[in-house]
């Protein structure tokens, strides 16, 4: 799995992004707002990471990402929460989804 | 370092989406609670209790099978959505640590999702102008913010994926080589549609007649067939894993889609509503405001010109991303058409549609009305600019002014605004409501009813108060109904939970309700007190 800021402008960008959405979600949601914010990011990042593997925009790959992870993750947790608790479920899932995305660098790179 | 053009302008992007979630959650943040119409409540109900009692469900809970039983035609008292857009909800309950603000702002999120898109979708293929422009303009699209604030969560999130759809399958097309094809797009495309029935199927319908109509067009021009079997295949593979992962539901679409809407006139052809955009109002009268029918109520006025003169640019033009939208646009024509073949049911909810194609013809539009004119060195781009700065003047001065009417503080706000209660003190639970109701939750053991006696039940009241008292349920996770005062008292309320709530008995002025919820107190021989907080009283039956 490869995820390497090679550009600083790029890593200055998510930087500025990220701030302004944290501080904008903190000051009028308060800590909820922050966290749903880093809810958010967290059950798109798997699919980032499989989404880095093919040759596809910048733009692509976050938008993607981004409706992947908010569609496909809570999809999978639903379906584990049958026989887990929901909330094992999400950790579960993501990790499940950190090693499809591992296996999937892998396998593209062979 | 030198600032990257693109990222400034993604930036502006993020600034302008930060304000559609702060323009949009207005109701949230006022009163950080659960409110909307009954389509509302069911949405949140299910996510809710996935959320709260951490754990997936198939059978419905009886607050929520009371009422939604039957409307999963496939498969009887389980989910009638599959569990994709409420189990969203119900990860992000758990991360934000609530219950109503988690839900609520989620919900906002995947509502306005649309926005993000459309602007992906236009900024690739038109530029960053055009895209920014639309992102503003659908902020303030009422089509948008009514029927997200009357409870039609998952279609709103549902349209946001028509452009996704559209642009991966456009991709797809123009990359596409008998040789050495990339089809990964057409795998994505195939991927995103079918998360889309998932979110919910009538958006996607919308999708597929999108990829038929990109599809010709685009074959036309090209004067191509990008049909390869293998990648058919596997983008059907796909589309089948997802469709048959909750079955129960995906096949209660092919139930509902045989069922009609006896309500609305689908069986008669009208000739004339070929040429007819929008519905007839008073065909949804009762049900569905006048303006929501209104161009000009919708959209704004000012904004017809420049519709008018993006469509013609595009026809004129004809490159392949003109056609990308004007496919996007006929799929639309064709979708609210559809009762011409006898499918009207819920036709207004496609019209809920229109401004994510008007709000980026519209764009176009203005942006390519310079180009029309030939001016020397560098005008036409100064032009450009001026009369974007005049769309976002009519934006904010028209737009964003009658948006701020309908969705503000004071929307679904039970409290005083400006000293007077309005009509939603009524609908929506109080503060002291929902604590009584997440008492109640807490507290009350599963299989007990609660007999309500205080919220004004007269039919004047009912068609208001019949939605606090459902709100009350979705919160307390039990079923709630009026107490009459009429019912026979040892049959049934000795093996219920009764609550008194005195709070609205004041404001409403009803003093023989009062006298009667006092005297009907004194003779509560079953009961013993449970709770009593903030003039709302639970007594409990004895023993218990």
């Amino acid at each position: 799995m490869e995820f390497k800021i090679k550009d600083r402008g790029f890593a200055a960008f998510l930087l500025a992004c990220a701030l302004a959405v944290l501080l904008f979600s903190y000051f009028i949601f308060g800590i909820t707002g922050v966290r749903i914010v880093l809810g958010i990011i967290f059950v798109s990042l798997p699919f980032y990471f499989m989404l880095n593997n093919f040759d596809l925009e910048h733009g692509e790959k976050f938008v993607f990402s981004l409706v992947l992870g908010i569609t496909i993750f809570p999809s999978l947790v639903y379906a584990l929460g049958f026989i887990l608790s929901f909330r094992i479920s999400i950790v579960v899932v993501f990790i499940f989804l950190l090693i499809a995305a591992f296996i999937m660098s892998k396998f593209k790179k062979k | 370092m030198k600032l990257n053009k693109n990222y400034l302008q993604t930036f502006i992007f993020v600034l302008v989406y930060l304000f559609a979630i702060y323009f949009w959650s207005q109701p949230l943040r006022e009163i950080k609670i659960p409110y909307g119409e009954y389509d509302a409540m069911s949405h949140f109900e299910v996510a809710d209790y996935i959320a709260y009692n951490d754990r997936s469900f198939l059978k419905l809970p009886d607050y929520i099978d009371t009422r939604y039983g039957n409307d999963n035609d496939f498969k009887p008292h389980t989910l009638w959505y599959p569990p994709t857009f409420h189990s969203s909800l119900a990860v992000m309950e758990v991360v934000g640590g609530g219950r109503a603000v988690p839900v609520y702002l989620m919900n906002t999120i995947l509502a306005t999702f649309v926005m993000i898109t459309v602007y992906f979708a236009i900024n690739s293929l038109f530029g960053f102008l055009p895209a920014i422009l639309s992102s503003i303009l659908l902020i303030f699209s009422p089509r948008d913010f009514l029927p997200y604030l009357w409870g039609q969560w998952p279609e709103r999130f549902g349209y946001a994926f028509i452009p996704l759809v559209m642009y991966c399958f456009y991709m797809y097309f123009i990359s596409y080589k008998k040789e050495n094809s990339k089809p990964r797009y057409i795998y994505l495309a195939a991927l995103f549609l079918a998360i889309q029935l998932l979110v919910h199927p009538l958006s996607f319908f919308h999708s597929v007649l999108g990829i038929a109509v990109l599809y010709v067009f685009l074959a036309v021009k090209q004067k191509k067939l990008a049909l390869n079997w293998k990648h058919i295949a596997v983008s059907a593979l796909i589309f089948l894993i997802l469709f048959m992962a909750f079955p129960y539901q995906t096949f209660n679409i092919f139930s509902q889609f045989g069922r009609g809407a006896p309500s609305e006139k689908s069986s008669q052809f009208n000739f004339s509503r070929i040429f007819q955009w929008s519905l007839n109002p008073a065909d949804y009268a009762g049900s569905v405001p006048e303006s929501y029918f209104s161009f000009r109520d919708m959209h704004g006025l000012w904004t017809l010109p420049f519709l008018l003169i993006g469509i013609f640019i595009l026809v004129w033009r004809r490159e392949e991303r003109d056609l990308f939208l004007l496919a996007w646009l006929i799929a639309l024509y064709f979708v609210l058409h559809r009762d011409l073949i006898g499918k009207a049911n819920f036709l207004h909810r496609s019209l809920s549609a229109s401004a994510h194609i008007f709000a980026p013809l519209t764009a176009v539009g203005a942006v390519y009305l310079a180009s029309l004119v030939k001016l020397p060195n560098n005008l036409n781009t100064y032009l450009k600019y001026a009369i974007a700065a005049v769309f976002v003047y009519f934006v904010v001065t028209v737009n964003l002014g009658a948006a701020a009417t309908i969705l503000n503080k004071g929307t679904y706000n039970p409290n005083p605004i400006d000293g007077k209660l309005t009509y939603d003190f009524l609908k929506t639970l109080t503060q002291q409501q929902f604590d009584a109701a997440q008492w109640i939750l807490d507290n009350v053991p599963v299989g007990y009813n609660i007999s309500v006696l205080g919220i004004p039940h007269e039919p004047n009241f009912l068609p208001a108060t019949a939605y606090k008292m459902r709100w009350s349920m979705a919160v307390s996770q039990h079923v709630s109904r009026f107490y009459y005062l009429i019912d026979n008292r040892d049959t049934f309320t000795k093996v219920n939970y009764v609550m008194l709530d005195y709070t609205m008995v004041g404001p409403t002025g009803d003093e023989k309700l009062f006298n009667d919820m006092q005297s009907f107190e004194k003779n509560l021989t079953w009961h013993e007190i449970a709770y009593d907080k903030n003039n709302i009283r639970i007594y409990k039956p004895n023993g218990i």
